[in-house]
Protein backbone atom coordinates (compact mmCIF):
# COMPACT_ATOMS: atom_id res chain seq x y z
CA UNK A 1 0.00 0.00 0.00
CA UNK A 2 2.79 2.39 0.96
CA UNK A 3 4.57 1.50 -2.30
CA UNK A 4 1.48 2.46 -4.30
CA UNK A 5 1.14 5.73 -2.34
CA UNK A 6 4.78 6.60 -3.01
CA UNK A 7 4.37 5.70 -6.68
CA UNK A 8 1.20 7.81 -6.93
CA UNK A 9 3.14 10.68 -5.41
CA UNK A 10 5.73 10.41 -8.18
CA UNK A 11 3.01 10.32 -10.86
CA UNK A 12 1.25 13.40 -9.48
CA UNK A 13 4.52 15.26 -8.83
CA UNK A 14 5.69 14.52 -12.39
CA UNK A 15 2.43 15.91 -13.73
CA UNK A 16 2.65 19.02 -11.57
CA UNK A 17 6.28 19.63 -12.54
CA UNK A 18 5.66 19.16 -16.28
CA UNK A 19 5.50 22.32 -18.37
CA UNK A 20 3.47 20.72 -21.15
CA UNK A 21 1.21 17.70 -21.65
CA UNK A 22 0.50 17.43 -17.92
CA UNK A 23 -2.54 15.24 -18.50
CA UNK A 24 -0.50 12.86 -20.63
CA UNK A 25 2.22 12.66 -17.98
CA UNK A 26 -0.39 12.08 -15.27
CA UNK A 27 -2.11 9.39 -17.33
CA UNK A 28 1.23 7.70 -18.04
CA UNK A 29 2.23 7.88 -14.38
CA UNK A 30 -1.11 6.57 -13.13
CA UNK A 31 -0.96 3.74 -15.64
CA UNK A 32 2.44 2.80 -14.22
CA UNK A 33 0.96 2.97 -10.68
CA UNK A 34 -1.85 0.68 -11.80
CA UNK A 35 0.66 -1.79 -13.25
CA UNK A 36 2.60 -1.65 -9.98
CA UNK A 37 -0.64 -2.23 -8.05
CA UNK A 38 -1.46 -5.24 -10.18
CA UNK A 39 2.05 -6.57 -9.67
CA UNK A 40 1.74 -6.23 -5.91
CA UNK A 41 -1.71 -7.78 -5.83
CA UNK A 42 -0.68 -10.75 -7.93
CA UNK A 43 2.81 -10.92 -6.38
CA UNK A 44 4.35 -10.79 -9.86
CA UNK A 45 7.92 -9.42 -9.73
CA UNK A 46 8.00 -8.74 -13.50
CA UNK A 47 4.87 -6.57 -13.34
CA UNK A 48 6.29 -4.64 -10.40
CA UNK A 49 9.44 -4.01 -12.42
CA UNK A 50 7.33 -2.77 -15.36
CA UNK A 51 5.45 -0.41 -13.01
CA UNK A 52 8.66 1.02 -11.58
CA UNK A 53 10.17 1.48 -15.07
CA UNK A 54 6.95 3.18 -16.16
CA UNK A 55 7.17 5.62 -13.24
CA UNK A 56 10.78 6.47 -14.13
CA UNK A 57 9.68 7.04 -17.73
CA UNK A 58 6.80 9.28 -16.57
CA UNK A 59 9.22 11.42 -14.57
CA UNK A 60 11.59 11.53 -17.54
CA UNK A 61 8.82 12.76 -19.86
CA UNK A 62 7.99 15.41 -17.26
CA UNK A 63 11.65 16.48 -17.12
CA UNK A 64 11.84 16.48 -20.93
CA UNK A 65 8.98 19.01 -21.10
CA UNK A 66 11.13 21.33 -19.00
CA UNK A 67 14.01 21.27 -21.42
CA UNK A 68 17.57 20.02 -21.01
CA UNK A 69 19.13 19.21 -17.62
CA UNK A 70 17.73 17.37 -14.61
CA UNK A 71 15.18 19.34 -12.59
CA UNK A 72 15.80 19.69 -8.86
CA UNK A 73 12.72 17.61 -8.09
CA UNK A 74 14.50 14.58 -9.55
CA UNK A 75 16.13 14.06 -6.15
CA UNK A 76 12.72 13.60 -4.54
CA UNK A 77 11.46 11.53 -7.46
CA UNK A 78 14.54 9.25 -7.18
CA UNK A 79 14.02 8.88 -3.42
CA UNK A 80 10.30 8.15 -3.88
CA UNK A 81 10.98 5.66 -6.68
CA UNK A 82 13.62 3.91 -4.61
CA UNK A 83 11.30 3.88 -1.59
CA UNK A 84 8.45 2.50 -3.69
CA UNK A 85 10.72 -0.23 -5.09
CA UNK A 86 12.00 -1.20 -1.63
CA UNK A 87 8.48 -1.31 -0.22
CA UNK A 88 7.20 -3.28 -3.20
CA UNK A 89 9.86 -5.98 -2.89
CA UNK A 90 9.46 -6.00 0.88
CA UNK A 91 5.77 -6.69 0.44
CA UNK A 92 6.65 -9.53 -1.95
CA UNK A 93 8.70 -11.14 0.82
CA UNK A 94 5.71 -10.90 3.14
CA UNK A 95 3.64 -13.06 0.82
CA UNK A 96 5.60 -16.17 1.80
CA UNK A 97 6.62 -15.32 5.38
CA UNK A 98 5.54 -12.29 7.39
CA UNK A 99 8.19 -10.48 9.42
CA UNK A 100 8.14 -10.48 13.19
CA UNK A 101 6.96 -7.04 14.45
CA UNK A 102 10.45 -6.39 15.85
CA UNK A 103 12.07 -7.17 12.51
CA UNK A 104 9.49 -5.10 10.61
CA UNK A 105 10.26 -2.08 12.81
CA UNK A 106 14.00 -2.51 12.24
CA UNK A 107 13.52 -2.80 8.49
CA UNK A 108 11.30 0.29 8.43
CA UNK A 109 13.99 2.26 10.21
CA UNK A 110 16.59 0.91 7.78
CA UNK A 111 14.43 1.94 4.83
CA UNK A 112 14.07 5.48 6.21
CA UNK A 113 17.86 5.69 6.49
CA UNK A 114 18.33 4.44 2.92
CA UNK A 115 15.78 6.88 1.49
CA UNK A 116 17.53 9.70 3.34
CA UNK A 117 20.79 8.43 1.86
CA UNK A 118 19.25 8.57 -1.61
CA UNK A 119 18.24 12.20 -1.05
CA UNK A 120 21.81 12.98 -0.03
CA UNK A 121 23.26 11.03 -2.93
CA UNK A 122 20.98 12.81 -5.39
CA UNK A 123 21.96 16.21 -4.01
CA UNK A 124 25.66 15.34 -4.19
CA UNK A 125 25.33 14.05 -7.74
CA UNK A 126 23.39 17.11 -8.89
CA UNK A 127 25.82 19.46 -7.24
CA UNK A 128 29.10 17.75 -8.10
CA UNK A 129 28.35 16.84 -11.69
CA UNK A 130 26.47 20.03 -12.44
CA UNK A 131 23.65 18.03 -13.96
CA UNK A 132 21.21 20.78 -13.14
CA UNK A 133 22.91 22.96 -15.70
CA UNK A 134 22.45 20.44 -18.48
CA UNK A 135 24.16 17.38 -19.99
CA UNK A 136 27.67 17.43 -21.34
CA UNK A 137 30.80 15.31 -21.63
CA UNK A 138 30.90 14.46 -17.91
CA UNK A 139 27.38 13.00 -17.98
CA UNK A 140 28.12 10.99 -21.11
CA UNK A 141 31.33 9.61 -19.58
CA UNK A 142 29.46 8.60 -16.41
CA UNK A 143 26.70 7.02 -18.48
CA UNK A 144 29.09 5.02 -20.67
CA UNK A 145 31.10 3.81 -17.65
CA UNK A 146 27.97 2.87 -15.75
CA UNK A 147 26.44 1.07 -18.73
CA UNK A 148 29.61 -0.96 -19.33
CA UNK A 149 29.90 -1.69 -15.61
CA UNK A 150 26.33 -2.84 -15.50
CA UNK A 151 26.70 -5.13 -18.45
CA UNK A 152 29.65 -6.76 -16.70
CA UNK A 153 27.57 -7.05 -13.53
CA UNK A 154 24.65 -8.63 -15.38
CA UNK A 155 26.99 -11.24 -16.87
CA UNK A 156 28.53 -11.98 -13.46
CA UNK A 157 25.13 -12.29 -11.81
CA UNK A 158 23.79 -14.45 -14.58
CA UNK A 159 26.68 -16.85 -13.99
CA UNK A 160 26.31 -16.69 -10.23
CA UNK A 161 22.61 -17.43 -10.56
CA UNK A 162 23.34 -20.83 -12.05
CA UNK A 163 26.12 -21.88 -9.77
CA UNK A 164 25.38 -22.78 -6.17
CA UNK A 165 27.86 -22.67 -3.41
CA UNK A 166 27.65 -25.60 -1.07
CA UNK A 167 29.22 -25.48 2.32
CA UNK B 1 24.16 -23.47 2.21
CA UNK B 2 22.95 -22.79 -1.29
CA UNK B 3 23.16 -19.23 -2.54
CA UNK B 4 20.44 -17.71 -4.71
CA UNK B 5 19.82 -14.38 -6.37
CA UNK B 6 16.58 -12.65 -5.39
CA UNK B 7 14.05 -11.16 -7.80
CA UNK B 8 14.87 -7.83 -6.20
CA UNK B 9 18.48 -8.01 -7.39
CA UNK B 10 17.34 -8.95 -10.89
CA UNK B 11 14.85 -6.07 -10.91
CA UNK B 12 17.39 -3.54 -9.60
CA UNK B 13 19.96 -4.58 -12.20
CA UNK B 14 17.39 -4.26 -14.98
CA UNK B 15 16.16 -0.88 -13.67
CA UNK B 16 19.71 0.43 -13.43
CA UNK B 17 20.67 -0.87 -16.85
CA UNK B 18 17.56 0.52 -18.53
CA UNK B 19 17.92 3.85 -16.73
CA UNK B 20 21.56 4.39 -17.54
CA UNK B 21 21.27 3.22 -21.14
CA UNK B 22 18.18 5.36 -21.69
CA UNK B 23 20.01 8.32 -20.12
CA UNK B 24 22.80 7.76 -22.60
CA UNK B 25 20.58 7.26 -25.62
CA UNK B 26 18.15 10.12 -24.93
CA UNK B 27 20.76 12.33 -23.24
CA UNK B 28 18.49 12.72 -20.22
CA UNK B 29 20.46 13.12 -16.93
CA UNK B 30 17.41 12.63 -14.70
CA UNK B 31 17.22 9.00 -15.85
CA UNK B 32 20.80 8.43 -14.65
CA UNK B 33 19.92 10.09 -11.38
CA UNK B 34 16.82 7.90 -10.95
CA UNK B 35 18.95 4.81 -11.56
CA UNK B 36 21.77 5.82 -9.23
CA UNK B 37 20.16 4.62 -5.93
CA UNK B 38 19.57 1.20 -7.43
CA UNK B 39 23.14 1.00 -8.72
CA UNK B 40 24.52 2.04 -5.32
CA UNK B 41 22.30 -0.49 -3.55
CA UNK B 42 23.55 -3.27 -5.83
CA UNK B 43 27.20 -2.28 -5.41
CA UNK B 44 27.05 -1.86 -1.62
CA UNK B 45 24.69 -4.81 -1.08
CA UNK B 46 26.88 -7.27 -2.97
CA UNK B 47 30.08 -5.92 -1.46
CA UNK B 48 28.78 -6.22 2.11
CA UNK B 49 26.87 -9.51 1.73
CA UNK B 50 28.29 -12.30 3.90
CA UNK B 51 27.00 -15.86 3.92
CA UNK B 52 25.33 -16.48 7.29
CA UNK B 53 26.42 -19.30 9.55
CA UNK B 54 23.35 -20.44 11.44
CA UNK B 55 22.96 -23.79 13.15
CA UNK B 56 19.50 -25.03 14.02
CA UNK B 57 18.10 -28.03 15.79
CA UNK B 58 14.73 -29.20 16.99
CA UNK B 59 13.78 -30.70 20.32
CA UNK B 60 10.48 -32.21 21.40
CA UNK B 61 9.43 -32.15 25.04
CA UNK B 62 8.07 -35.70 24.69
CA UNK B 63 8.57 -38.46 22.17
CA UNK B 64 5.48 -40.51 23.03
CA UNK B 65 2.08 -38.94 23.48
CA UNK B 66 -1.57 -39.77 23.21
CA UNK B 67 -3.93 -38.42 20.60
CA UNK B 68 -5.17 -34.89 21.35
CA UNK B 69 -2.19 -34.25 23.61
CA UNK B 70 -0.18 -31.12 23.03
CA UNK B 71 3.57 -31.08 22.63
CA UNK B 72 6.12 -28.30 22.58
CA UNK B 73 8.61 -28.18 19.76
CA UNK B 74 11.64 -26.02 20.49
CA UNK B 75 13.72 -24.77 17.58
CA UNK B 76 17.11 -23.51 18.68
CA UNK B 77 18.99 -21.15 16.41
CA UNK B 78 22.64 -20.40 16.98
CA UNK B 79 24.28 -17.86 14.69
CA UNK B 80 28.01 -17.43 14.31
CA UNK B 81 27.48 -15.03 11.42
CA UNK B 82 24.10 -13.35 11.69
CA UNK B 83 21.37 -12.87 9.10
CA UNK B 84 19.38 -9.70 8.56
CA UNK B 85 16.31 -11.75 7.83
CA UNK B 86 16.05 -15.43 8.53
CA UNK B 87 13.01 -17.36 7.39
CA UNK B 88 12.34 -20.54 9.28
CA UNK B 89 9.91 -23.26 8.29
CA UNK B 90 9.37 -26.44 10.26
CA UNK B 91 7.79 -29.07 8.06
CA UNK B 92 4.97 -30.17 10.36
CA UNK B 93 3.48 -33.49 9.27
CA UNK B 94 -0.22 -33.82 8.51
CA UNK B 95 -1.93 -35.01 11.65
CA UNK B 96 -0.27 -32.43 13.87
CA UNK B 97 -1.90 -29.02 14.21
CA UNK B 98 -0.25 -25.78 15.20
CA UNK B 99 -1.81 -24.41 18.39
CA UNK B 100 0.50 -21.52 19.16
CA UNK B 101 3.67 -20.06 17.74
CA UNK B 102 4.35 -19.01 14.17
CA UNK B 103 5.38 -21.32 11.40
CA UNK B 104 6.87 -20.17 9.09
CA UNK B 105 8.32 -17.03 10.57
CA UNK B 106 10.91 -14.41 9.68
CA UNK B 107 13.26 -12.97 12.25
CA UNK B 108 16.60 -11.28 12.63
CA UNK B 109 19.51 -13.18 14.14
CA UNK B 110 22.59 -11.29 15.17
CA UNK B 111 26.12 -12.70 15.15
CA UNK B 112 26.75 -14.85 18.22
CA UNK B 113 23.09 -14.78 19.14
CA UNK B 114 21.15 -17.85 20.24
CA UNK B 115 17.39 -17.91 19.99
CA UNK B 116 14.90 -20.54 21.04
CA UNK B 117 11.55 -20.53 19.30
CA UNK B 118 8.71 -22.67 20.54
CA UNK B 119 5.79 -24.12 18.67
CA UNK B 120 2.88 -25.73 20.45
CA UNK B 121 1.39 -28.57 18.44
CA UNK B 122 -1.71 -30.66 18.96
CA UNK B 123 -1.48 -34.29 17.98
CA UNK B 124 -4.74 -34.61 16.10
CA UNK B 125 -4.21 -38.10 14.75
CA UNK B 126 -2.35 -41.19 15.91
CA UNK B 127 0.71 -42.24 14.00
CA UNK B 128 4.47 -42.48 13.97
CA UNK B 129 5.65 -39.10 12.77
CA UNK B 130 9.03 -38.14 11.55
CA UNK B 131 9.20 -34.41 11.48
CA UNK B 132 9.94 -33.25 8.00
CA UNK B 133 12.69 -30.94 7.02
CA UNK B 134 13.64 -27.77 8.82
CA UNK B 135 14.07 -25.11 6.16
CA UNK B 136 16.20 -22.02 6.72
CA UNK B 137 16.44 -19.13 4.30
CA UNK B 138 18.71 -16.25 5.19
CA UNK B 139 18.84 -12.94 3.37
CA UNK B 140 21.49 -10.26 3.26
CA UNK B 141 20.86 -6.75 4.54
CA UNK B 142 19.94 -5.35 1.11
CA UNK B 143 17.76 -8.32 0.22
CA UNK B 144 19.74 -9.11 -2.91
CA UNK B 145 21.01 -12.59 -2.08
CA UNK B 146 19.55 -15.50 -0.15
CA UNK B 147 21.14 -18.60 1.31
CA UNK B 148 19.07 -21.71 1.85
CA UNK B 149 19.67 -24.68 4.04
CA UNK B 150 17.59 -27.73 4.85
CA UNK B 151 18.04 -29.85 7.95
CA UNK B 152 16.54 -33.24 7.29
CA UNK B 153 14.28 -35.17 9.65
CA UNK B 154 15.29 -33.68 12.95
CA UNK B 155 12.91 -35.46 15.36
CA UNK B 156 10.48 -38.34 15.69
CA UNK B 157 7.23 -38.50 17.56
CA UNK B 158 4.88 -41.37 18.31
CA UNK B 159 1.26 -40.50 18.86
CA UNK B 160 -0.67 -43.36 20.34
CA UNK B 161 -4.41 -43.68 19.81
CA UNK B 162 -6.30 -42.47 22.86
CA UNK B 163 -7.95 -45.52 24.38
CA UNK B 164 -11.71 -45.44 24.60
CA UNK B 165 -13.41 -45.96 27.93
CA UNK B 166 -14.74 -49.52 27.78
CA UNK B 167 -17.17 -50.57 30.47
CA UNK B 168 -17.27 -54.22 29.50
CA UNK B 169 -15.09 -56.55 27.47
CA UNK B 170 -16.16 -59.57 25.48
CA UNK B 171 -15.31 -62.52 27.68
CA UNK B 172 -13.55 -65.41 25.93
CA UNK B 173 -15.42 -68.72 26.12
CA UNK B 174 -12.29 -70.61 27.18
CA UNK B 175 -9.56 -69.69 29.60
CA UNK B 176 -5.89 -70.69 29.65
CA UNK B 177 -3.65 -72.13 32.33
CA UNK B 178 -2.15 -69.01 33.81
CA UNK B 179 -3.60 -67.00 36.65
CA UNK B 180 -5.73 -64.09 35.63
CA UNK B 181 -8.94 -62.25 36.36
CA UNK B 182 -11.35 -64.49 34.49
CA UNK B 183 -13.55 -67.01 36.22
CA UNK B 184 -12.71 -70.36 34.62
CA UNK B 185 -15.07 -73.26 34.19
CA UNK B 186 -12.57 -75.45 36.01
CA UNK B 187 -12.58 -75.65 39.77
CA UNK B 188 -9.56 -74.56 41.72
CA UNK B 189 -8.25 -71.69 43.79
CA UNK B 190 -10.42 -68.68 43.40
CA UNK B 191 -13.12 -66.51 44.90
CA UNK B 192 -16.18 -67.42 42.83
CA UNK B 193 -18.27 -70.13 44.48
CA UNK B 194 -18.70 -73.21 42.26
CA UNK B 195 -20.08 -76.15 44.22
CA UNK B 196 -20.17 -78.20 47.45
CA UNK B 197 -18.60 -81.60 47.96
CA UNK B 198 -17.93 -83.93 50.91
CA UNK B 199 -14.82 -83.26 52.93
CA UNK B 200 -11.80 -85.25 51.82
CA UNK B 201 -8.52 -85.71 53.54
CA UNK B 202 -6.20 -82.81 52.82
CA UNK B 203 -8.96 -80.19 52.50
CA UNK B 204 -8.36 -76.99 54.38
CA UNK B 205 -10.47 -76.29 57.44
CA UNK B 206 -11.38 -72.81 56.25
CA UNK B 207 -13.05 -74.33 53.20
CA UNK B 208 -15.58 -76.22 55.29
CA UNK B 209 -19.11 -74.94 54.76
CA UNK B 210 -20.35 -75.21 58.38
CA UNK B 211 -23.98 -74.53 57.59
CA UNK B 212 -24.18 -77.30 54.93
CA UNK B 213 -22.17 -79.63 57.19
CA UNK B 214 -24.60 -79.06 60.09
CA UNK B 215 -27.59 -79.79 57.82
CA UNK B 216 -26.11 -82.99 56.40
CA UNK B 217 -24.43 -84.27 59.56
CA UNK B 218 -21.04 -84.64 57.87
CA UNK B 219 -18.35 -82.26 56.71
CA UNK B 220 -18.84 -80.54 53.38
CA UNK B 221 -16.48 -78.10 51.75
CA UNK B 222 -16.95 -75.26 49.29
CA UNK B 223 -15.44 -75.49 45.83
CA UNK B 224 -14.47 -72.44 43.81
CA UNK B 225 -13.91 -71.57 40.18
CA UNK B 226 -10.28 -71.04 39.30
CA UNK B 227 -9.24 -67.60 38.15
CA UNK B 228 -7.37 -67.84 34.91
CA UNK B 229 -6.32 -65.63 32.09
CA UNK B 230 -7.38 -65.89 28.46
CA UNK B 231 -5.76 -65.51 25.07
CA UNK B 232 -7.15 -62.79 22.84
CA UNK B 233 -6.00 -62.31 19.28
CA UNK B 234 -6.80 -58.98 17.70
CA UNK B 235 -7.27 -59.62 14.02
CA UNK B 236 -6.95 -56.44 12.01
CA UNK B 237 -8.02 -56.50 8.38
CA UNK B 238 -5.77 -54.06 6.53
CA UNK B 239 -6.37 -55.19 2.97
CA UNK B 240 -8.65 -52.26 2.15
CA UNK B 241 -10.35 -49.33 3.80
CA UNK B 242 -13.03 -46.78 3.09
CA UNK B 243 -11.97 -43.23 3.76
CA UNK B 244 -13.60 -39.83 3.65
CA UNK B 245 -12.25 -36.43 4.72
CA UNK B 246 -9.23 -37.84 6.54
CA UNK B 247 -11.22 -40.43 8.50
CA UNK B 248 -11.58 -44.03 7.55
CA UNK B 249 -12.33 -47.55 8.66
CA UNK B 250 -8.66 -48.31 9.34
CA UNK B 251 -8.44 -45.37 11.76
CA UNK B 252 -11.48 -46.61 13.58
CA UNK B 253 -10.21 -50.19 13.68
CA UNK B 254 -6.79 -49.18 14.98
CA UNK B 255 -8.28 -47.05 17.74
CA UNK B 256 -10.49 -49.95 18.73
CA UNK B 257 -7.60 -52.43 18.63
CA UNK B 258 -5.45 -50.21 20.84
CA UNK B 259 -8.29 -49.77 23.35
CA UNK B 260 -9.03 -53.50 23.40
CA UNK B 261 -5.35 -54.41 23.79
CA UNK B 262 -4.98 -52.06 26.72
CA UNK B 263 -8.07 -53.35 28.52
CA UNK B 264 -7.40 -57.05 27.96
CA UNK B 265 -3.79 -56.68 29.06
CA UNK B 266 -4.90 -54.79 32.15
CA UNK B 267 -7.00 -57.85 32.98
CA UNK B 268 -3.87 -60.06 32.83
CA UNK B 269 -4.95 -61.70 29.56
CA UNK B 270 -2.44 -62.56 26.89
CA UNK B 271 -3.02 -60.46 23.79
CA UNK B 272 -1.64 -61.03 20.31
CA UNK B 273 -2.06 -59.22 17.05
CA UNK B 274 -2.55 -60.38 13.50
CA UNK B 275 -2.39 -57.59 10.98
CA UNK B 276 -3.80 -59.30 7.95
CA UNK B 277 -3.34 -57.21 4.84
CA UNK B 278 -1.08 -56.41 1.93
CA UNK B 279 1.78 -56.61 4.43
CA UNK B 280 1.33 -59.41 6.94
CA UNK B 281 2.35 -58.57 10.47
CA UNK B 282 1.84 -60.50 13.67
CA UNK B 283 2.70 -60.55 17.34
CA UNK B 284 2.54 -63.67 19.43
CA UNK B 285 0.31 -63.37 22.50
CA UNK B 286 1.97 -61.85 25.51
CA UNK B 287 1.16 -59.99 28.68
CA UNK B 288 2.13 -56.81 30.41
CA UNK B 289 3.05 -53.27 29.52
CA UNK B 290 5.79 -54.29 27.11
CA UNK B 291 3.30 -56.24 25.05
CA UNK B 292 0.98 -53.23 25.00
CA UNK B 293 3.78 -51.06 23.63
CA UNK B 294 4.65 -53.72 21.05
CA UNK B 295 1.05 -53.92 19.90
CA UNK B 296 0.58 -50.16 19.71
CA UNK B 297 3.86 -49.72 17.86
CA UNK B 298 2.75 -52.37 15.37
CA UNK B 299 -0.60 -50.63 15.01
CA UNK B 300 1.08 -47.27 14.37
CA UNK B 301 2.93 -48.76 11.45
CA UNK B 302 -0.22 -50.20 9.93
CA UNK B 303 -1.11 -48.96 6.52
CA UNK B 304 -3.08 -50.15 3.56
CA UNK B 305 -0.75 -51.78 1.06
CA UNK B 306 -2.19 -52.80 -2.25
CA UNK B 307 -1.61 -56.47 -2.91
CA UNK B 308 -3.20 -59.01 -5.19
CA UNK B 309 -1.51 -61.98 -3.53
CA UNK B 310 -3.95 -64.50 -2.14
CA UNK B 311 -3.31 -65.04 1.54
CA UNK B 312 -4.90 -67.45 3.92
CA UNK B 313 -4.51 -68.23 7.57
CA UNK B 314 -1.98 -71.02 6.97
CA UNK B 315 0.78 -68.51 6.31
CA UNK B 316 0.72 -67.38 9.94
CA UNK B 317 3.47 -68.99 12.02
CA UNK B 318 2.66 -71.54 14.71
CA UNK B 319 1.86 -70.04 18.07
CA UNK B 320 0.38 -66.89 16.63
CA UNK B 321 -3.11 -68.32 17.03
CA UNK B 322 -3.09 -70.42 20.22
CA UNK B 323 -5.90 -72.94 20.75
CA UNK B 324 -8.94 -71.71 22.68
CA UNK B 325 -8.07 -68.11 21.92
CA UNK B 326 -10.74 -65.51 21.36
CA UNK B 327 -10.20 -64.02 17.91
CA UNK B 328 -11.49 -60.50 17.89
CA UNK B 329 -11.65 -59.37 14.27
CA UNK B 330 -11.94 -55.76 13.19
CA UNK B 331 -12.73 -55.67 9.51
CA UNK B 332 -14.61 -53.49 7.03
CA UNK B 333 -15.58 -56.69 5.15
CA UNK B 334 -14.29 -55.20 1.93
CA UNK B 335 -11.78 -57.81 0.87
CA UNK B 336 -12.59 -61.46 0.20
CA UNK B 337 -9.23 -62.65 1.48
CA UNK B 338 -9.91 -61.39 5.00
CA UNK B 339 -13.48 -62.69 4.87
CA UNK B 340 -12.26 -66.16 3.85
CA UNK B 341 -9.50 -66.18 6.47
CA UNK B 342 -11.98 -65.41 9.25
CA UNK B 343 -14.36 -68.11 8.07
CA UNK B 344 -11.39 -70.48 8.03
CA UNK B 345 -10.60 -69.58 11.64
CA UNK B 346 -14.19 -70.23 12.64
CA UNK B 347 -14.10 -73.57 10.85
CA UNK B 348 -11.01 -74.45 12.91
CA UNK B 349 -13.00 -73.94 16.08
CA UNK B 350 -11.72 -70.55 17.21
CA UNK B 351 -14.00 -68.42 19.30
CA UNK B 352 -14.61 -65.67 16.76
CA UNK B 353 -16.15 -62.23 17.18
CA UNK B 354 -16.31 -60.09 14.07
CA UNK B 355 -16.78 -56.36 14.49
CA UNK B 356 -17.59 -54.98 11.09
CA UNK B 357 -16.19 -51.46 10.91
CA UNK B 358 -18.87 -50.17 8.63
CA UNK B 359 -17.54 -48.46 5.50
CA UNK B 360 -21.04 -47.22 4.58
CA UNK B 361 -20.73 -43.78 6.30
CA UNK B 362 -17.54 -43.14 4.33
CA UNK B 363 -19.11 -43.96 0.97
CA UNK B 364 -21.04 -41.42 -1.07
CA UNK B 365 -23.91 -43.17 -2.87
CA UNK B 366 -23.35 -42.55 -6.58
CA UNK B 367 -25.94 -40.45 -8.38
CA UNK B 368 -28.07 -41.76 -11.17
CA UNK B 369 -30.14 -44.86 -11.56
CA UNK B 370 -27.26 -47.22 -12.29
CA UNK B 371 -25.26 -45.68 -9.41
CA UNK B 372 -28.07 -46.28 -6.96
CA UNK B 373 -28.46 -49.83 -8.26
CA UNK B 374 -24.73 -50.48 -7.83
CA UNK B 375 -24.87 -49.10 -4.28
CA UNK B 376 -27.80 -51.34 -3.41
CA UNK B 377 -26.04 -54.37 -4.90
CA UNK B 378 -22.93 -53.56 -2.87
CA UNK B 379 -24.97 -53.35 0.32
CA UNK B 380 -26.73 -56.64 -0.49
CA UNK B 381 -23.37 -58.28 -1.05
CA UNK B 382 -22.26 -57.10 2.36
CA UNK B 383 -25.46 -58.48 3.86
CA UNK B 384 -24.74 -61.81 2.21
CA UNK B 385 -21.27 -61.87 3.77
CA UNK B 386 -22.72 -61.27 7.22
CA UNK B 387 -25.15 -64.15 6.70
CA UNK B 388 -22.25 -66.35 5.68
CA UNK B 389 -20.61 -65.67 9.06
CA UNK B 390 -23.82 -66.25 10.93
CA UNK B 391 -24.25 -69.61 9.19
CA UNK B 392 -20.74 -70.49 10.32
CA UNK B 393 -21.70 -69.63 13.90
CA UNK B 394 -19.67 -66.43 14.22
CA UNK B 395 -21.13 -63.28 15.60
CA UNK B 396 -20.94 -60.22 13.33
CA UNK B 397 -21.72 -56.78 14.70
CA UNK B 398 -21.87 -53.72 12.51
CA UNK B 399 -20.07 -50.71 14.01
CA UNK B 400 -20.76 -47.22 12.74
CA UNK B 401 -18.36 -44.37 13.40
CA UNK B 402 -20.75 -42.45 15.65
CA UNK B 403 -21.42 -45.40 17.99
CA UNK B 404 -19.09 -45.81 20.97
CA UNK B 405 -17.10 -49.03 20.97
CA UNK B 406 -18.26 -49.86 24.47
CA UNK B 407 -21.87 -50.04 23.26
CA UNK B 408 -20.81 -52.49 20.55
CA UNK B 409 -18.95 -54.65 23.07
CA UNK B 410 -21.91 -54.67 25.44
CA UNK B 411 -24.10 -55.79 22.54
CA UNK B 412 -21.65 -58.56 21.64
CA UNK B 413 -21.43 -59.75 25.25
CA UNK B 414 -25.22 -59.78 25.58
CA UNK B 415 -25.58 -61.75 22.33
CA UNK B 416 -22.97 -64.28 23.48
CA UNK B 417 -24.68 -64.73 26.86
CA UNK B 418 -27.99 -65.19 25.09
CA UNK B 419 -26.43 -67.75 22.73
CA UNK B 420 -24.99 -69.68 25.69
CA UNK B 421 -28.34 -69.62 27.47
CA UNK B 422 -30.05 -71.01 24.36
CA UNK B 423 -27.51 -73.83 24.10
Amino acid sequence: MAAVVAASGIAVYASVEAHRVQVLVLAFGLAAVAVLGVGLTTAAPGTILAGLAGLAAAWSVSAWTRGSGAPGGTIFAAAALFGAAELAYWSLEQVSVADEPELAAQRLAGLAVRVTGVLLLGSVLLASLGLHAGGGVVLEAVGVAAAIGLLVLVVILARAGHETVER
Amino acid sequence: MKRHITVKLEAYVVLTAIGLLAALIFARPELALLSAPFAVTIALGLALARPPDVRAWVELDRERVLEDDEITLAVTLEARVGASRLELLVDVPTGLELVSGRNPLALRVGAGEERILTLRLRCARWGAYRFGDLHLRARDAAGLLTWEQTIARPATLRVYPRPEALRELVAPRETQLFTGNRVAREKGEGLEFADLRPFASGDRIRRINWRASARRGELWVNEFHAERNADVILFLDSFAEAQHAGHGTLDQAIRAAASLAERYLAGKDRVGLVNFGGVLNWLRPGTGMRQLYRIVEALLNTEITLSYAWKDIDILPRGTLPPKALVFALTPLLDDRAVRALLDLRARGFDLVVVEVSPVPFVEPPSGESGELAFRLWQLRRQARRLEYERAGALVVEWHEDTPLTAILEGVSASRRHAVARV
